[in-house]
């Protein structure tokens, strides 16, 4: 696809999955592993594209599980965005994380527009509940805040992947050494991040023996994340089995 | 609760299990798209309940009244929230069938439960299982494989939506009863702690497989030896830069809240800086 199709193609799927149509399936398509998928398919490098997002995945693995519904950061703006502009300019999974943090910030200030203009559908729905109308009020909850969404959204995807690209290259020409390495620090430390706000979100102090215990299971033994997994579901049941009900959690 | 009048009321009912699935689907469908700083999901809250409402109200005065009362505020974890749509149905069901139940009973009802409701279903469906299956497919994104991301995309929302039909119809057959067995017993606070344990062993495994900290920082010694601080760390742990990061920024949030603006910053920062004095 040509970069024009690719920029129309991210701009309509930032509007699709940040509307939120369809509650736990619109928040994984938020997920840069699955915007990966898409970028994979559209680009016909579905192996960087799959890297990049895995890498990206990361930072925000514990963002989505912030409660309320208030996002910290933006991981689909960030993906939408980083990962077609990391494919085409051809650069290494670690750099393109390091640009698409900012997006994942100026995300913030989008999804607090989008709140905002939906107050006035809840506005128009209390008339139409004074009428009994029940069409008017699945159009509110649906229809309006749709189209406003794409106004909100479409064009600042659009935009920056069209003209992006060429700036990127032009960009990974003249940055100079030290940046790039601090670049790839950059690119080892943000995982981290998404680590510890997970750690945060799920984590009593009493448990963090149980990240330690994961951690060098890895570190030392080596093992695959399957294992881990496997592994980690034992310990758990078997844990409830031989704990007190009362003294759990 | 389950009464003998209870059973009668529900034969006269005229609602039906594919009602009760629409609403969820509606609910499922829009509960994050309407959401507004103003009211939250009181918007998609009401327009799940208009497949229940115009069966069960047959003039426009009663129907209006019903909309009008599930318009006010409302937020609540979308999966777990289903069982509250399912007690709600239950007593716009009776009030329709003529029980005196008035409008601050249902809403009473409603705002009682969404706190707990969104504490449980947030620890477990958005902290815990979201980011277990994530993780336990990231090796594949990682390797360029597709399947890190079309499995997640599927199996999330299908392990979701099972979870929501079964605490709906939970709901609207149990009544309020259906919070009560769900609490019992601390089962629930089971659930969540094994998620948590799982949840954190996997992440755990993730950041010593994708945190990459190392130092070349080495010191030459008169002498002709040559000490390299990665192989004095190496002996002492594997990866133990990796895991000081984690609980640096972990301390962090802890101490100072979630500010990850700030982090972010602080992140590029350190960054550039040991990249220009050579640390990592």
């Amino acid at each position: 696809m040509s970069t024009l199709g690719i920029s129309i193609f991210m701009g309509f799927y930032y509007w699709f999955s940040r509307l939120r149509l369809g509650y736990t399936f619109s928040s994984m398509l938020l997920q840069p592993v699955v915007i990966g998928v898409f970028v994979g398919l559209i680009t016909e490098n579905m192996v960087l594209a799959m890297q990049i997002g895995a890498a990206l995945q990361l930072v925000y693995l514990g963002v989505t599980s912030t409660p309320g519904g208030n996002v910290p950061s933006d991981p689909a703006l960030a993906g939408c965005i980083a990962i077609p502009l990391g494919v085409l300019a051809n650069i290494e999974p670690q750099v393109a994380i390091a640009f698409a943090i900012p997006f994942g910030v100026l995300g913030v200030f989008v999804d607090q527009l989008r709140r905002t203009t939906n107050a006035i559908w809840v506005h128009m729905a209390d008339d139409y509940a004074t009428q009994a109308n029940t069409k008017g009020i699945m159009r509110c909850a649906f229809i309006y805040p749709a189209l406003m969404g794409w106004i909100i959204r479409f064009p600042v995807v659009f935009a920056i992947v069209y003209y992006g690209v060429e700036a990127v290259e032009k960009l990974m020409k003249i940055i100079p050494e030290w940046l790039m390495h601090s670049f790839e620090i950059m690119g080892g430390i943000l995982p981290a991040l998404g680590f510890a706000i997970t750690l945060t979100v799920i984590g009593k102090n009493k448990l963090i023996p149980f990240f330690i215990i994961g951690f060098f299971a890895v570190a030392y033994l080596g093992l695959p994340t399957m294992a881990v997994a496997i592994i980690g579901t034992c310990i758990a049941l078997l844990l409830n089995l031989f704990t007190l009900k009362d003294e759990v959690a | 609760m389950e009464t003998h009048k209870d059973v009668i009321l529900r034969s006269e009912s005229k609602l039906t299990k594919k009602d009760i699935n629409k609403s969820m689907w509606i609910y499922y469908a829009g509960a994050e798209l309407s959401n507004s700083y103003e009211r939250l999901q009181s918007l998609v809250f009401c327009a799940s309940m208009t497949p229940i409402l115009k069966k069960l109200y047959s003039t426009d005065e009663e129907l209006s009244e019903a909309l009008k009362r599930h318009l006010v505020f409302f937020n609540t974890e979308g999966i777990f929230g289903s069982i509250i749509q399912g007690i709600t149905i239950a007593m716009e069901e009776e009030k329709s069938l003529g029980e005196k139940i008035d409008s601050n009973a249902i809403n009473g009802i409603k705002t009682g439960l969404m706190g707990p409701i969104a504490g449980m279903g947030d620890s477990i469906i958005w902290a815990a299982l979201m980011p277990i299956i994530i993780s336990i497919f990231l090796p594949f994104a990682n390797n360029g494989s597709a399947i890190g991301g079309i499995m997640p995309l599927i199996l999330y929302p299908l392990i979701t939506i099972l979870i929501s039909y079964f605490l709906i119809h939970n709901g609207y057959t149990l009544g309020k009863k259906s919070v009560v067995t769900l609490m019992r017993t601390g089962s629930m606070k089971q659930i969540i702690f094994t998620a948590n344990v799982i949840g954190l062993i996997m992440m755990g495994a993730l950041s010593a497989s994708y945190i990459s900290l190392t130092t070349p920082l080495k010191f030459n010694f008169s002498g002709g030896t040559t000490i390299v601080i990665q192989e004095i760390l190496d002996t002492i742990a594997p990866n133990l830069l990796s895991l000081a990061t984690v609980f640096i920024i972990y301390g962090y949030i802890k101490k100072r809240g979630p500010q990850y603006t700030k982090i972010l910053i602080s992140i590029v920062l350190v960054s550039i800086i040991t990249s220009v004095l050579g640390l990592f």
